[in-house]
C-alpha cells in the first residue's frame, strides 16, 4: 500500500485517448434485455451526462461500470486496455468510483475513517496510522475545496456533505472515472452549486465524470456531452450545445410533449375551502393563508423552509402548537388525520415509500385504503364494488399495471404516484395537499401528473402544492406562497410571480 | 431516482418454492404423514388423529390471534405465561364459586386483560412489542406464583370443567370445535372485513395507514386484546385438560405458536400472512411432535425439531422477501 496514496493525482498514463470506452454493451436478465448494444465514451476532464427515463437502462449500465453486474456482450476499455470488473473492488482498483444515490458510508465512523475504509494505511506491526489518515483526509479536502472536519462523524453530516465524502473517497483511490448517480436528488440549490464546483475541480484534475440524472436543467449547466438511453438502447450522444430542452425530452421519451403544463381549467371559483390562521409548530411560525375551490396554491421554499412540515400539520398528521385550520367551514379538531380525512383534506406525501405505499400489498388494496369505508356494509367489504371502483380509477388515471393484484412495489414511480392520487380521489376530498408530486418520476409520467392536478382543480378541489421545482411551481400554480424559515414571506399572484421575485422571497 | 428495468434474475427452485409456501407446506405435511405412517401404522388410527387435533386446537386458537398480531407487525411473547395464569385463575374462580361458567369467564377475561395491558404498553408507552411482552411474560411468570404456590386442583371435581377439553360434540372433541369456530371467525375477519384489511394496512405501512385516516394505535390495541382473549380461552382448555390450574404450564408455548405462524408464511415484518398458512403450520408442527412420540424417538427431539423448523421458516421468509425486493 503506497504511503502517498492520497496525494497523488489520478494515475498518469501516456495514453491520450478516452478514459473509458464501452462499445456494444449488452446485458440480459432472464426475460428482460436490459441493455442492447450500448456505446459510451468518457473523455478525461469532461462531464458526460447519462439520461433516460426509469427503466431506460441507466442503472444497469452504471452497475456494470461499478462491477456490480457483469456485461454479457460488448467490450470495455479503460485507458485503452480491455477490461472487465468482477467485483466493485475490481472497479475501484482500476480507477472507477461510482457514487450511488444511496450513500455507502458507515455513519458511526468519522469522515477520515470512511475515506480510507477499503485500505487503512498501517505501520510495521499492522496497527492503523490514525494521524496519517486524518492528515491525508484533510489534504484531500483541500484539493477539492471542501471544508469538512475529517474527525466529524459521518452520521452527523447532511447528505450533501456525505456525498462530498464519497467523492473524496474516489480521489483517495486515485479514480480516473467518477460516476454520480442522481447526485442532486436530496440537495438544496445552494448545495447543488457546491457540488457543481466540486465537479469542475474534478474535471480540472483530468478526471472523467459520468453524471447520471433525469434533471434537464442540471445537464445544461454541467455537462459537455449527453448520452440518452431508452428501453435499454442507445438513442443519441451529442454535445450539449446541439440539444434543446425539447430535443432532449424527445430523445428520452421517444415522442414529443407539446406542453408540459396544459391548462384546461378555468379561473378559480370563489369560495374559500381551506383556511389556516395563526398556525405554529416547533418548525412553523404564524402561518396564515386561504385556498379556494378550483385553484392550485403553490408553496415554494428552499430546503428547511418548512414546506413538508406545513403539509403535514394542516392535514392533521403532525401536531400543532397553536392555530386554527378550517376545511369547508368546519374546524380541524381534534387535530388528527382521521378528522382531517373526514372533513375532506388529504396529503399526497413526498415520501411515497415510507408514508404512502404499502409496498408488499397489491394495487387494489393500495388504491382503496382511504375509501374502504365506502365499500363496507356492517363492517364487511363488498369486494365486487371495491374492485370495480378501483378498476375505474386505474383506467381513468392510466395506471400501467398488469392487474389489480400486482404488488405495488413492481410499479414505476409515476404509476405508484397515480395510485396514491387515486387513493385520495376515491375517498372524495375538498382539499388535496401534494408534497413534491413529481419526485422520482419520469418526464413522461410527470406531464400526466400535472394534467391530473390541473383536472382536479378544474373539478373544484383546492390543491395545495408544495414544491422545490421552479418550473412546476410556475407552470401549475394560480397563486404562489413563498416560505422561508418556517414563515410565509410572500404570497404572489400568477401574473406577478417571476422566478426572481420568488427566489428573493425564499431567501427571506 | 433511476430505477431500472427490474432484472428478473433466474428463479432458483428454493425461491420458487418459498413463494408458494402453502403448497410447499401442504406437500411437506403429506410426506410427513406418509413417512410416519410407514414407520408406525398406529399414526393414522382414529385415536391418534383425534389426539393430534386436540393438541392442534390449543396452538391454533392462540395462533389465530398471533397471526393477526404479526400481520399488524407486532408480536406477543407473553401468551405462554398468560395461558398458565389464565388457567389458574379459571380453576380458582371455579372452585370458589362452584360455577364453571364464572370460571370460564374469569379465565378469558384475565387473558383479555393481559392483552389490554400489552396493547397499552405498546401503543401508549411506545415500547417495542417484543420487549414489552418479554417484560409482561416475566411479570406473569413471577406473579402467578405469588397468586398460588402450587397447582390448583379441581376441588369440587366439577365434571363440566373437564368436559371443556374431554367432551365431544358428536364425534368431534370440544376443543377442536372451539378451535374451528375461532379459525372460521378469524379467517372471515382477516379476509372480508374492513377491520381485517386495516390490520394488513397497519402492518404494511403504519404511517400510510395513519395518513389515510386510520388509527393504527387503536387497531393495534384491539388486536392485542383479541390475542389476549384467545389466550385466556386456550388457558381454560389447558386447565381443563389437566383438571387443574398449573402455574408452570405453558412455558415456551409462545414459541410454539410463533413458530407455527411463521412456518405458515406470515411475515415477521408485517403486512403479509394468511390464517390458512397458520393452520398448516400448526398441524405440521403437531404432526412432527406426534411422530417423534409414536416412532419412539427421544422426547428431547420435540424441542430440537421445532427449533430447526423455526430457522428454516425464518430463512424462507427472508428468501421470500428478497424475491420481492427491488
Amino acid at each position: 500500500m503506497p504511503a502517498d496514496l492520497t496525494m497523488s493525482a489520478p494515475i498518469a498514463t501516456s495514453y491520450a485517448g478516452p478514459a473509458l470506452e464501452m462499445t456494444g454493451i449488452g446485458k440480459r436478465f432472464p426475460g428482460v434485455l436490459a441493455l442492447e448494444n450500448v456505446d459510451l465514451t468518457l473523455e478525461p476532464g469532461k462531464v458526460h451526462a447519462l439520461m433516460g427515463e426509469n427503466g431506460a437502462g441507466k442503472s444497469t449500465l452504471i452497475k456494470i461500470l461499478a462491477g456490480v453486474y457483469q456485461k454479457d456482450a460488448g467490450s470495455m476499455r479503460i485507458g485503452g486496455a480491455e477490461t472487465a470488473f468482477k467485483t466493485p473492488r475490481d472497479a475501484l482498483r482500476q480507477g472507477v468510483k461510482v457514487v450511488f444515490q444511496e450513500i455507502a458510508l458507515i455513519s458511526e465512523f468519522t469522515v477520515a475513517e470512511n475515506i480510507f475504509l477499503e485500505e487503512y494505511p498501517t505501520d510495521a506491526v499492522g496497527s492503523i496510522r490514525w494521524t496519517t489518515i486524518r492528515k491525508d483526509a484533510a489534504a484531500l479536502f483541500e484539493r477539492i475545496g471542501f471544508g469538512v472536519d475529517p474527525a466529524a462523524k459521518v452520521g452527523n453530516l447532511p447528505v450533501s456533505q456525505q456525498q462530498m465524502v464519497e467523492i473524496a473517497r474516489a480521489l483517495a483511490h486515485r479514480a480516473r472515472i467518477v460516476v454520480m448517480d442522481e447526485p442532486t436528488s436530496s440537495l438544496t440549490p445552494k448545495e447543488v452549486d457546491l457540488l457543481f464546483a466540486v465537479i469542475r475541480r474534478l474535471t480540472g484534475l483530468g478526471i472523467a465524470v459520468l453524471y447520471v440524472t433525469h434533471k434537464l436543467d442540471e445537464v445544461f449547466e454541467i455537462a459537455d456531452t449527453v448520452t440518452v438511453l431508452r428501453d435499454g438502447r442507445h438513442i443519441s450522444t451529442k454535445p450539449i450545445a446541439a440539444h434543446s430542452h425539447d430535443s432532449l425530452i424527445q430523445d428520452m421519451i421517444g415522442r414529443r410533449i407539446e406542453n408540459l403544463f396544459p391548462r384546461s381549467r378555468g379561473p378559480a371559483r370563489g369560495e374559500t375551502i381551506l383556511s389556516v390562521e395563526g398556525l405554529s409548530t416547533s418548525k412553523l411560525k404564524d402561518i396564515a393563508f386561504e385556498a379556494k375551490a378550483g385553484e392550485v396554491l403553490g408553496f415554494f421554499g428552499l430546503m428547511g423552509a418548512g414546506r413538508t412540515e406545513l403539509a403535514k400539520a394542516i392535514v392533521g398528521f403532525d401536531p400543532i402548537r397553536t392555530g386554527r385550520i378550517t376545511i369547508g367551514g368546519k374546524r380541524l379538531a381534534p387535530h388528527d388525520t382521521r378528522t382531517g380525512v373526514s372533513l375532506g383534506i388529504g396529503l399526497l406525501t413526498e415520501d411515497r415509500k415510507s408514508e404512502g405505499l404499502m409496498l408488499e400489498l397489491p394495487v387494489l388494496q393500495n388504491t382503496s385504503l382511504a375509501a374502504l369505508g365506502n365499500f363496507a356494509r356492517s363492517g364487511f367489504v363488498d369486494e365486487g364494488s371495491e374492485r370495480s371502483a378501483v378498476q375505474e380509477f386505474v383506467d381513468r388515471f392510466r395506471v400501467k399495471t398488469p392487474s389489480l393484484n400486482q404488488p405495488i412495489k413492481n410499479l414505476s414511480g409515476g404509476n405508484q404516484q397515480k395510485v396514491l392520487l387515486a387513493r385520495w380521489l376515491m375517498r372524495g376530498l375538498k382539499v388535496i395537499v401534494v408534497d413534491e408530486p413529481t419526485r422520482g418520476i419520469d418526464v413522461g409520467a410527470k406531464s400526466e401528473i400535472f394534467a391530473l392536478i390541473d383536472r382536479l382543480a378544474g373539478e373544484g378541489l383546492a390543491v395545495v402544492m408544495m414544491t422545490s421545482e421552479m418550473p412546476e411551481l410556475l407552470g401549475l400554480s394560480d397563486r404562489i406562497a413563498v416560505m422561508a424559515e418556517g414563515r410565509i414571506t410572500k404570497i404572489l399572484n400568477r401574473d406577478e410571480a417571476t422566478q426572481e421575485a420568488i427566489l428573493n422571497a425564499a431567501i427571506g | 431516482m433511476s430505477e431500472i428495468t427490474q432484472p428478473v434474475t433466474s428463479t432458483p427452485p428454493v425461491r420458487r418454492l418459498a413463494e408458494n409456501s402453502p403448497i410447499v407446506l401442504f406437500g411437506l405435511l403429506v410426506i410427513l404423514c406418509i413417512a410416519i405412517s410407514i414407520g408406525s401404522p398406529q399414526f393414522y388410527s382414529v385415536e391418534n388423529i383425534i389426539a393430534i387435533l386436540r393438541q392442534c386446537s390449543l396452538v391454533l386458537i392462540i395462533g389465530a390471534g398471533m397471526t393477526m398480531l404479526l400481520i399488524a407487525a407486532e408480536v406477543d411473547l407473553s401468551v405462554g405465561a398468560s395461558l398458565a395464569f389464565a388457567g389458574v385463575v379459571a380453576m380458582d374462580v371455579t372452585n370458589q364459586t362452584s360455577n364453571v361458567w364464572l370460571g370460564v369467564g374469569a379465565g378469558i377475561l384475565f387473558g383479555g386483560f393481559v392483552g389490554l395491558v400489552n396493547g397499552l404498553i405498546v401503543t401508549r408507552l411506545k415500547v417495542n412489542s417484543l420487549i414489552a411482552t418479554i417484560a409482561t411474560m416475566m411479570i406473569l411468570q413471577g406473579s402467578v406464583f405469588l397468586y398460588s404456590r402450587q397447582a390448583i386442583q379441581n376441588h369440587n371435581q366439577l365434571p363440566a370443567f373437564t368436559a371443556l377439553s374431554t367432551g365431544y360434540l358428536g364425534p368431534v372433541p370440544v376443543p377442536v370445535v372451539i378451535a374451528a369456530i375461532v379459525f372460521a371467525g378469524t379467517f372471515v375477519v382477516l379476509r372480508h372485513t374492513v377491520f381485517g384489511r386495516y390490520i394488513y394496512a397497519v402492518g404494511a405501512n403504519r404511517q400510510a395507514a395513519r395518513l389515510s385516516g386510520l388509527k393504527p394505535e387503536r387497531l393495534t390495541l384491539l388486536v392485542f386484546v383479541i390475542t389476549g382473549l384467545l389466550t385466556g380461552l386456550s388457558g381454560l382448555i389447558l386447565a381443563s385438560l389437566m383438571n387443574a390450574g398449573q402455574p408452570t404450564a405453558g412455558r415456551g408455548f409462545e414459541l410454539t405458536v410463533i413458530a407455527a405462524v411463521i412456518l405458515g408464511g406470515t411475515s415477521l415484518s408485517g403486512g403479509r400472512g394468511t390464517l390458512l398458512g397458520t393452520l398448516l403450520g400448526v398441524v405440521t408442527l403437531q404432526v412432527i411432535n406426534n411422530g417423534i412420540i409414536i416412532l419412539g424417538w427421544d422426547q428431547e427431539l420435540q424441542m430440537v425439531v421445532p427449533g430447526v423448523v423455526i430457522v428454516l421458516a425464518a430463512y424462507l421468509d427472508l428468501v421470500r422477501r428478497r424475491a420481492g425486493a427491488r
